[in-house]
This record gives C-alpha cells, sequence and structure tokens, in this order.
C-alpha cells in the first residue's frame, strides 16, 4: 500500500513543483529524492510497516514477491533517472511533467504486483499505459514520435478492449472478478486434453484473452508488432523506461494472474482452471524468441535492435509462466533486475550518441572508453555470457523448464535462438572496439555519468558471480 | 595463535609488490623485496617447524571454503603436518638462498625483466608453498599447476630466442599430460568418496575397493610423473635448463620436481594398499635413474649433465616410494635439494665466469680462478657420489638398503646407477675445474660475488652435513632423527607394512662394497679427465646413442607430436574449412535471410497490425481446442 500511495502523492508534488520551482534542473534532483523516500516506503513495508490502514477488501493483497518486485522496480528507476535525468529534461519543455507521469507509471507496476481482483489488474494495468502514451508521444514537434504515440494509443485500446472481454467472460461464468474465487470454481481434477474437462467455455475464453491482452503488453509474439515501432519513434530515454521496468511489471501481473499456487487452489502446477496451458505458452516463446532474435540480426539502427532485443528478452522472461515453479519465480526476478540494468546501461549510452546506426557507434572504444567499456558488459549480460548477471538470469529460466520435465526441445530451441542473439549485440562491440571510425556522442559525459555507468557494471557483474545475493534478499 | 597463512602470504605480496612495480623499483629494491618475502617465509616456517617439533600436527587451519556446492564441500585450507614443514624448510630455506644468488646473477637484466624475474619467482614460491600446505588435493593441484605455470614463465624467461619458447612449451605440455592423471584421480576419488580432503580420504580408504586404490594411484602417478620428469614424461627437464641457472636450481633441481614425490608420500596409505601400483613406480623410477644416469655419461654442455642427473635421482626417490621407503625419498628430496642446488649454481657461477658458455669441452682449470666455487662444486659431487659422511651417502643408502629388502636386483641395478654418478659427476668436475683451461677468453675469468658465492657455501656446508640427521640402525640405535619425526605421517602405512629386519652385517658389507667402488670410479673419472682433450671425430657406436639420449625425442617427434599435428592440420584444412564453417555459414545465412523476410511483417500499418493480431489469437484458440492432438503430435516426431 504504501508504494500505492506514496507514488501517487509524490507525483502530485511533483506536479505542483513545475509551478512553484522555476529551476528545471532541480526537477531531476526532486525526483530522485522522490524515488528514494518510495524506496524507503516499499522497504518499511516489506518489513511490515505499513504507512496506511485501508480496508480493501480483499481486492489487493500485498506478499513478498510483489514487493520485493516493486523495490526492483523503484530501484531500478531511480538508477534510470540518476543516469538518464539530464537527457529526460532534453526531451521538451514540460520537464516536471515527464517525472510526473513517471511517477504515476510506478503507481500503476504497484497496483500490477499486488492485485488480486480482475478490476484492479485493469485499473494497473491502465494506469500503467496511459501515461506512457504520453510519454510516448512527449517529443511533440518530432512527427516519429507523434505517430508513435498514436499507434500504442490506438493498439493499446485494441487490447484494452480484449481484456474487458476477457474479464466480462470470466464474470459471466464464474460470478466474481476476484482471482481466488474464480480458481476456487473451477473443477481440479482436469488431464489431459479438454475433452475430460467441465470448465466452462466462456470462463477459460476469458482467459485467454486475458492472456493475448497482457501478452501485448509484454510484447509477446505475435502481439508484438507495435514493440518495434513504438520503441523506435518514443524519444530514446522513454523507450528505455518502457522497454525495461515497464515490461518488467507485465510479466508480474502475468505471473500473479496464472501462478494458482500462489492463490492457494491448485495443488497442481501449471493447471490453471483445469488446463493445461503449457502448450500455448510453448508457441508464443517460439514465435517470440523467433521473431525477436531473428528479426534484430537485420537492423541497421541500435535503437531498433533493442527493441527486437527486447521482444527476444521477454520471450526467455516468459519461460517463467512456462513453467511456472519456485526456480521460475525466483529466475524471474534475477531476470528483471539483469535485463533492466543492462538496458538502462546501453539505453542511457545510446541517448548520448549522435548516430544511433551500427556505424555511429564505430570507434567508440578509442573515442570514450569508459562508455564502450560498460556497453560491453551491459551487452555481454543481455547475450548472457557467464560471470555476467545476464548469464543465471538465462540459466535460471532454462533451468525451471528443464525442471518441468517436458518440452525439452524448446530449452534446446532457446539455446539456439540465445546464440543468435550474440551475433547482433556483439556487432555492437565490434563497431566500438574493431572498426574504425570516430563515434561521435552529443556532449562530453560527465565524470558522474561515467562513474554511474562504471558501478552499473560492477552490479552487474557482482550479481554474475554471487547471483544469490539477490536472492537472498528476496528471502530476508 | 597458528601462523601457518603467513607462509604463502609473504612470497604471493612479493609477487604483487614486484609484478606492478617492476618499472617503478630500483634493482636493489626489487631483489631486497623478492628474497626479503621469502626470508619472512622462511623465519615462519622455522616457528611452525619448531611448533610441530614440539606438539606434533598442527589442526587443519581452514581459511574459507574454496567450493560449495549441494553435494561436496571444499575448503581453502592448510595443514602443517611434519612432512609440509620438511618441505616448507626445503622450499623457503634453499629458496632464499637462490633468491639471493639470482639478486647477482641476474643483475645484468633490464630492470623491468629484473622485477619480472624475481615476480615469478615469487610467484613460484608462493604456489609451491600452496602445493604443499593444502589440506585437501585440490589445493594441491591448484599448487601444482601454479608451479607449472611459474615453471612455463621462467623457463621461457629470455622469451626473445626461439628455441627458448619451444622448451618452455614442452615443459608445459609434458606437465598438462601428467595433470590429466592428477585431474581423473581426483574425479575418481570425489565420486567413490565424495571429499579431497586428505583426512577423510586416509580415514575411509576402507570404503574403496582394490581395483579403485590401484586406479586411481596409477593416475596420481602419471601426474607424479609428469611433474617430476619420470618416463615416459621426462623430456622436458633437460630442455628446461633454458631458464636462467637459479631457476633451474629453485623449480627444476630443489623443489618443483620434488612435488611428486610430495604427493605420493602424502598418499603413502593409498600407495601402501597398492603393491601393483608400487611396483610400478619402483620400475619407472629405477628405469629412469639408469636411463639418466646413462645419458649423463656423455653430455657436453654443464647444465644438461646436471638435468639429467637430476631426472636420475629424481628416479631414486621413486624408486623409495615404490619400495615403501617413504622417509628415504623424503630424505633424499632434502639432502638432494642441498647438493643439486649447489651444483647448479656452482654451474651458474662458472657459466657467469664463462661469460654464458655452458660447454665443458671449453673449460677447465677453472680451480685457479674460482676457488670458492670450486671446492663446494667438489664438495657437493662428493656428496652426489655418495661418499660417506656426506649427505647423499645417508639418503642414498637408505633407498638402495630397502631396495635390497625388497628385491635384490633392484639393489644391483640401482647400484650400477650409483656408480655411473660417481663417475659422471666427476667428469664434470674434473674436466670442469682441474686440468688446463680450454677456452678463449682467460682474462675474463674471476670468482663470483659474495651474494653468490654465500649461498654456494651455506649449501655446500648442508649438503656435507644434512645426512646426519638420518643415521641409519646398524651405525647406531635409534639415530634416524627423521624417521622419528616424520613416522606420525607414515604410521598408517607402517601398520600395513611387513616388518623387515635386515642384517646388519650384510648391509654393512655392501655398504662398504658400495663406498670402495664409488670412490673407485670416482678416482677412474678424476684420472681420465683432468688431461681431458675434446676428441675432434664423432663418438660412435653406445656413445653415440648416448650423445643423443637414447634418441627419445626423436622417436616422441615421430611417434606422437607427427601425427598430432598431421591430424590437427587434417582438422584445420578439411574438417574445419568444408564442414564445420559450411554448417556456420550456412546457419547465418539461413537466419539472415529468414530475417529479410520477417521484416516484411513490420509494415507500419496500424491495421495490419491489428489483423495479425486476431488472426494469431483465433489460431491460437483453434490450437488450444485442439491441443491433446497436438500434443500426442509432437510426442511422435521428438
Amino acid at each position: 500500500m504504501n508504494a500505492i500511495i506514496l507514488s501517487v502523492i509524490i507525483g502530485v508534488v511533483m506536479m505542483f513543483c513545475s509551478v512553484f520551482v522555476p529551476n528545471k534542473n532541480s526537477y531531476r534532483h526532486i525526483a530522485s529524492i522522490g524515488l528514494v523516500l518510495l524506496l524507503a516506503g516499499n522497504i518499511a513495508e516489506m518489513h511490515g510497516f505499513s504507512l496506511f490502514h485501508i480496508n480493501t477488501k480483499g481486492m489487493l493483497s500485498y506478499d513478498n514477491f510483489g514487493l520485493f518486485f516493486n523495490t526492483i522496480a523503484i530501484a531500478s528507476t531511480l538508477i534510470y533517472v540518476l543516469l538518464s535525468g539530464r537527457d529526460i529534461q532534453k526531451i521538451g519543455t514540460y520537464v516536471a511533467e515527464y517525472f510526473v507521469l513517471i511517477f504515476f507509471v510506478l503507481c500503476g507496476i504497484a497496483i500490477l504486483s499486488s492485485y488480486n481482483n480482475l478490476l484492479m489488474l485493469f485499473l494497473g494495468i491502465e494506469i500503467l499505459s496511459i501515461p506512457l502514451y504520453i510519454l510516448t508521444g512527449s517529443d511533440k514537434r518530432n512527427m516519429m514520435s507523434n505517430e508513435a504515440a498514436l499507434k500504442y494509443l490506438l493498439m493499446g485500446s485494441f487490447s484494452t478492449g480484449l481484456m474487458l472481454m476477457g474479464i466480462a467472460l470470466i464474470y459471466g461464468a464464474t460470478g466474481s472478478f476476484n482471482i481466488e474465487v474464480i480458481h476456487a470454481a473451477s473443477p481440479q481434477q482436469g488431464a489431459n486434453g479438454m475433452s475430460e474437462l467441465s470448465v466452462s467455455f466462456l470462463e477459460i475464453m476469458g482467459m485467454l484473452l486475458l492472456m493475448v491482452s497482457i501478452g501485448f503488453k509484454v510484447s509477446a509474439a505475435p502481439f508484438h508488432f507495435w514493440t518495434p515501432d513504438v520503441y523506435d519513434g518514443a524519444p530514446a530515454v522513454i523507450t528505455s523506461f518502457m522497454a525495461t521496468i515497464v515490461k518488467v511489471a507485465g510479466f508480474i501481473a502475468f505471473i500473479k494472474l496464472f501462478d494458482a499456487r500462489m492463490l492457494g487452489t491448485s495443488v497442481e502446477t501449471n493447471k490453471l482452471i483445469g488446463v493445461d496451458w503449457k502448450l500455448l505458452f510453448a508457441i508464443i516463446i517460439i514465435c517470440t524468441l523467433l521473431v525477436g532474435n531473428v528479426t534484430a540480426v537485420f537492423q541497421q539502427s541500435v535503437k531498433r535492435m533493442l527493441a527486437y532485443s527486447s521482444i527476444a528478452q521477454a520471450g526467455f522472461m516468459l519461460f517463467a509462466l512456462f513453467s511456472m515453479n519456485d526456480v521460475a519465480k525466483e529466475g524471474i526476478l534475477v531476470y528483471s533486475v539483469a535485463y533492466s540494468l543492462a538496458t538502462i546501461g546501453i539505453f542511457a549510452i545510446l541517448v548520448k550518441m549522435k548516430d544511433f546506426t551500427f556505424e555511429g557507434y564505430n570507434g567508440l572504444g578509442k573515442t570514450q572508453p569508459v562508455l564502450a567499456f560498460t556497453n560491453t558488459i551491459f551487452l555481454l549480460s543481455l547475450a548472457g555470457i557467464p560471470l555476467t548477471a545476464g548469464f543465471f538470469a538465462k540459466f535460471f529460466m532454462l533451468e525451471s523448464a528443464i525442471k518441468t520435465g517436458t518440452y525439452l526441445w524448446l530449452v534446446i530451441a532457446a539455446v539456439v535462438f540465445a546464440a543468435i542473439s550474440v551475433y547482433y549485440y556483439f556487432r555492437v562491440i565490434q563497431a566500438m572496439y574493431f572498426k574504425a571510425g570516430d563515434a561521435a556522442v552529443v556532449e562530453a559525459p560527465t565524470m558522474s555519468f561515467k562513474i554511474g555507468l562504471l558501478l552499473l557494471a560492477a552490479i552487474i557483474i557482482y550479481f554474475g558471480i554471487f547471483p544469490q545475493a539477490l536472492l537472498s534478499w528476496f528471502y530476508f | 595463535m597458528n601462523l601457518v597463512y603467513l607462509v604463502p602470504l609473504f612470497p604471493l605480496l612479493g609477487f604483487l609488490i614486484n609484478g606492478l612495480l617492476r618499472k617503478s623499483l630500483s634493482k636493489s629494491l626489487i631483489g631486497i623485496i623478492g628474497s626479503g618475502a621469502i626470508l619472512a617465509s622462511f623465519i615462519v616456517s622455522i616457528l611452525l617447524f619448531l611448533q610441530v617439533k614440539e606438539q606434533g600436527a598442527l589442526p587443519v587451519e581452514p581459511l574459507f571454503t574454496f567450493i560449495n556446492t549441494g553435494t561436496f564441500n571444499i575448503g581453502f585450507a592448510f595443514q602443517v603436518d611434519q612432512l609440509s614443514t620438511i618441505f616448507l624448510l626445503i622450499i623457503t630455506g634453499v629458496g632464499f638462498l637462490i633468491h639471493v644468488y639470482s639478486t647477482a646473477y641476474m643483475h645484468d637484466e633490464e630492470t623491468k625483466h629484473f622485477g619480472r624475474y624475481f615476480a615469478y619467482l615469487n610467484l613460484f614460491v608462493f604456489s609451491m608453498l600452496l602445493l604443499v600446505l593444502g589440506a585437501n588435493y585440490l589445493i594441491m593441484f591448484l599448487g601444482w599447476e601454479g608451479v607449472g605455470l611459474c615453471s612455463y614463465l621462467l623457463i621461457g624467461f629470455w622469451f626473445k630466442v626461439d628455441n627458448y619458447n619451444v622448451a618452455a612449451r614442452k615443459a608445459f605440455v609434458m606437465n598438462r599430460i601428467g595433470d590429466v592423471g592428477f585431474l581423473l584421480a581426483m574425479f575418481w576419488l570425489l565420486q567413490k568418496l565424495g571429499t579431497l580432503n586428505y583426512a577423510d580420504v586416509f580415514a575411509n580408504y576402507k570404503n574403496l575397493s582394490g581395483t579403485d586404490i590401484t586406479g586411481i594411484t596409477l593416475l596420481l602417478f602419471l601426474g607424479a610423473a609428469g611433474k617430476s620428469a619420470q618416463i615416459p614424461l621426462y623430456t622436458w627437464l633437460p630442455d628446461a635448463m633454458a631458464g636462467p641457472t637459479p631457476v633451474s636450481a629453485l623449480i627444476h633441481a630443489a623443489t618443483m620436481v620434488t612435488a611428486g614425490i610430495y604427493m605420493i608420500a602424502r598418499s603413502n596409505i593409498l600407495y601402501t594398499l597398492a603393491p601393483l601400483t608400487e611396483n610400478v613406480v619402483a620400475i619407472i623410477g629405477l628405469a629412469t635413474a639408469i636411463l639418466g644416469a646413462t645419458i649423463a655419461l656423455k653430455q657436453n654442455d654443464i647444465k644438461k649433465v646436471l638435468a639429467y642427473s637430476t631426472v636420475s635421482q629424481l628416479g631414486y626417490m621413486f624408486l623409495g616410494l615404490g619400495v615403501g621407503a617413504y622417509t628415504g625419498a623424503v630424505f633424499h628430496v632434502m639432502t638432494h635439494a642441498f647438493f643439486k642446488a649447489c651444483l647448479f649454481l656452482g654451474a651458474g657461477s662458472v657459466i657467469h665466469a664463462m661469460s654464458g658458455e655452458q660447454d665443458m669441452r671449453y673449460m677447465g682449470g677453472l680451480k685457479k680462478w674460482m676457488p670458492i666455487t670450486n671446492i663446494t662444486f667438489l664438495l657437493s659431487c662428493l656428496a652426489i657420489a655418495g661418499v660417506p659422511p656426506l649427505s647423499g651417502f645417508f639418503s642414498k643408502d637408505e633407498i638402495l638398503a630397502a631396495a635390497d629388502l625388497h628385491n635384490p636386483v633392484l639393489y644391483w641395478v640401482g647400484v650400477a646407477g650409483a656408480l655411473m654418478t660417481a663417475f659422471y659427476m666427476f667428469r664434470l668436475y674434473a674436466a670442469t675445474f682441474l686440468g688446463k683451461f680450454r677456452g678463449t677468453h682467460e682474462h675474463h675469468l674471476h670468482e663470483s660475488p659474495a651474494a653468490m658465492t654465500i649461498p654456494l657455501i651455506v649449501l655446500a656446508i648442508l649438503a656435507v652435513v644434512g645426512g646426519f640427521i638420518g643415521i641409519p640402525e646398524v651405525f647406531a640405535k635409534d639415530a634416524h632423527w627423521l624417521e622419528h619425526f616424520l613416522a606420525p605421517v607414515f604410521a598408517q602405512s607402517k601398520a600395513l607394512q611387513p616388518e623387515h629386519l635386515g642384517d646388519a652385517t650384510h648391509e654393512l658389507m655392501l655398504m662398504g662394497i658400495v663406498t670402495v667402488l664409488s670412490i673407485v670410479m670416482i678416482v677412474w673419472a678424476w684420472r681420465k679427465y683432468s688431461k681431458y682433450q675434446p676428441a675432434a671425430e664423432e663418438e660412435t657406436g653406445l656413445g653415440k646413442v648416448l650423445e643423443n639420449k637414447w634418441y627419445v625425442d626423436e622417436a616422441y617427434n615421430a611417434a606422437v607430436v607427427k601425427p598430432v599435428n598431421s591430424f590437427g592440420g587434417f582438422l584445420k584444412n578439411v574438417v574445419e574449412k568444408s564442414g564445420i564453417d559450411g554448417i556456420v555459414n550456412g546457419a547465418g545465412r539461413f537466419v539472415q535471410y529468414s530475417a529479410r523476410q520477417l521484416r516484411l511483417l513490420q509494415s507500419g500499418q496500424v491495421g495490419s497490425y491489428l489483423l495479425f493480431m486476431v488472426l494469431s489469437i483465433v489460431v491460437l484458440f483453434l490450437i488450444f481446442w485442439n491441443q491433446g492432438i497436438i500434443i500426442a503430435f509432437i510426442q511422435k516426431i521428438f
């Protein structure tokens, strides 16, 4: 509860800052302080200290998993603002508003990590999405940005429609929005195939529609079409935020919806409302990995490559939903951290570049050694090379899938796709170090920016050597 | 307080300081840091030794958990007992002397190379200390690899000379072959016992079957054969003489090459339980001793003679291990460290004086110019030749006596080797120091500086008196101090070995015969080579075979190196180029092709996106309602 309410309060306070604080440079400092407060509030709640006692009548529930995810999201946002705050300022004139919208997105994330009721899920998704539509179009004199925002809104509305339709169908079948009630209303003895099932057709249709609409939010193929266009059109700083924290939040919503055990209604794993969802998830994973990895190979712009790479990474994160066991739930936390931190770092560097194409990076190793070095570590982490956090992230995901004991071919395919991903990540490294050129940056990066990057790289390597450290915080 | 961690810490610090600051420190400072680090270790080692002498083995000192997985747990722990303190004293004591010697010997190097040299040397001592201090096989292996690396780096110290790099590579590869054995033995132990800690392994040896023990010990011996230059892996050691002479003294005579003896002495209980392996060890050891000695008879390079002599002496140590005389083997390690280090350093002193010349055909009469080197070299030669009461006599005799109890054949073959030793050592001595100078630069000759002669004197004294800690039973009852000291380490084995009581008169008689024969050999060599003039014509017959080291290197080249190289060429040119490259490039082209096609889907039109989405949803629904069939289909395929 702390995170939901504090984020709104801080957001509103920031909104007034734009009126009362004339100095634009101070906004990002205020935002950083606000994020630290928010982080403190959330950590306090993890220790059982809640500022607000509101009876939500079971619509929201707080467990360690959700709260810990909140911590990750807020901390990542803090790192993001610290690294890229200057660049957020540069988007346009209404600087404070951009930060305000980020806080509102965080509010939506906090709801998504604690919802227990489909209405809250809907609310959370909308609170999360609407500020993003605005942020996407925040560079309002840029046609690309406008086009992206409009596309995002149109397609987002379509997915919202699907979600509402799904919720309505489920309500029709079970008479409730509460997830626990919905699961309780389902038969437990479902076995192989549909024929033996007596689950209401409406309920399953509803669940499928929910799956599609959240799949849209996390850009799982074949519902990913908006992703490259929107990520490419939005200002690069905003893309960074969307591709990391927001996307990962979608996964948490997804997991809460499909984790039947978390709700204590089904002992058998992977049998939500008595149906085995593995095959569908397997198909979605294959499509996502295929589209993400293969299309990324052919991109000329690093920014667009990163958009596809974020689809590819989503394919790996979907393994958590596919296997839905303890390893998966721990793994998605590790994955969230590894993926978000590395991507934030890469985008922070990308924003500084004059030219977003691969050629633009030529010779960065000579002109900006610190940027090139840290960028290399971030890219290695995304590619899942050992000694970086990304390796263990992928490792946990694949381990969780192997533990389910089926669909070994899916794991093999994922490894092959991970190998393909090395190609396009290393293209950047190759450009930075092995190609002649003088990569130009927009402005010389400050010392604090470089130190921030180095610290971020150090964190990634730290988690790559001691992945347990992260999980032990989770269980503290 | 347990000081054990300080022992390896000092050399490690020395390595870091000298390694990192080699360009900014002065030569004298580098020398002081490098030698001082070893001296500090030596002092701590003495303290530890006194402690162990007083109260027996110290408890295992765990520093941190090294590897921890679900099923097994390996701690980074040090074990100080009687065996490791003896090795500690040898390594740090002899090591310190050689460091001091090096400050003078290497003085002509550039400062940064000088620093590099001492950094390597300190790193070597650090690794060697790890090797003997570790409380489990893995730590030993870490040290094992560390010394291998340092040996490689130091053999190739003058890396601008191509041949030296080849020698370094050869040493590394030969050692790696042995390492495979060591690794497999460790895996085997882990598989059967789930632990690598000495204490646990030796306490639970009963859980190992006979095959296990034989296999493990044979594999460990393969490792030992690589590191300690035994047949068939000995060929690297003579080539390793490419390194600076103090390195040969420290690594390739006194310490590293004895690691294999340490390993087997440490695992003595396993070997005692594997009679087959014991026989293999004894026979290989003896064969190496003879082979090394025969080759040493005909070498002309002063360092090569010493190298083959080392191979041969190591063979004796393995003979001792093989016949169950563990104390004797360790004893010989110690005395050999003294006299062989002294000989190598003496050779270094000669080479220094001769401005780099190593061929003894161009030496002679050096006695006149180098009195200290001469006398120390002579004493060490007497020690290695086994003249009583010098140290080599006692240790070699102990091994041979044990071999005699085992099987008289081993004894007499061993004696033949010992006589050859006496001969080739005095051939070396006489050709170098006696007679007339045969070289060209007579005016260059000079005695070496004090930093080189003092270590020589100390080592020579040790080579003379070092044997008195192991006086055999036949001379005085209970006078064998070393055996009493080491008894706890070998207690388990001792209990299992049949008690052999040698006949004292028989033993004394043999001792007398061997001594007389050795002295005869010495006199013969002395007389023959003090007026030595190198023969103009080439050697023929057996002499030629020996001069060419039994053509073993050539045989290895033809039998192993060339086939492996051509197989490598085949893999590179045929398998790699057309096979693997083809597959990889094909996969790459396929991905690029698919990428081009998939890209077309991203048209930018919201309408078409939505259409695709709706179509996909429909397809997903269809799949979902028919998943029973699809799963059955997939299972049929995979």
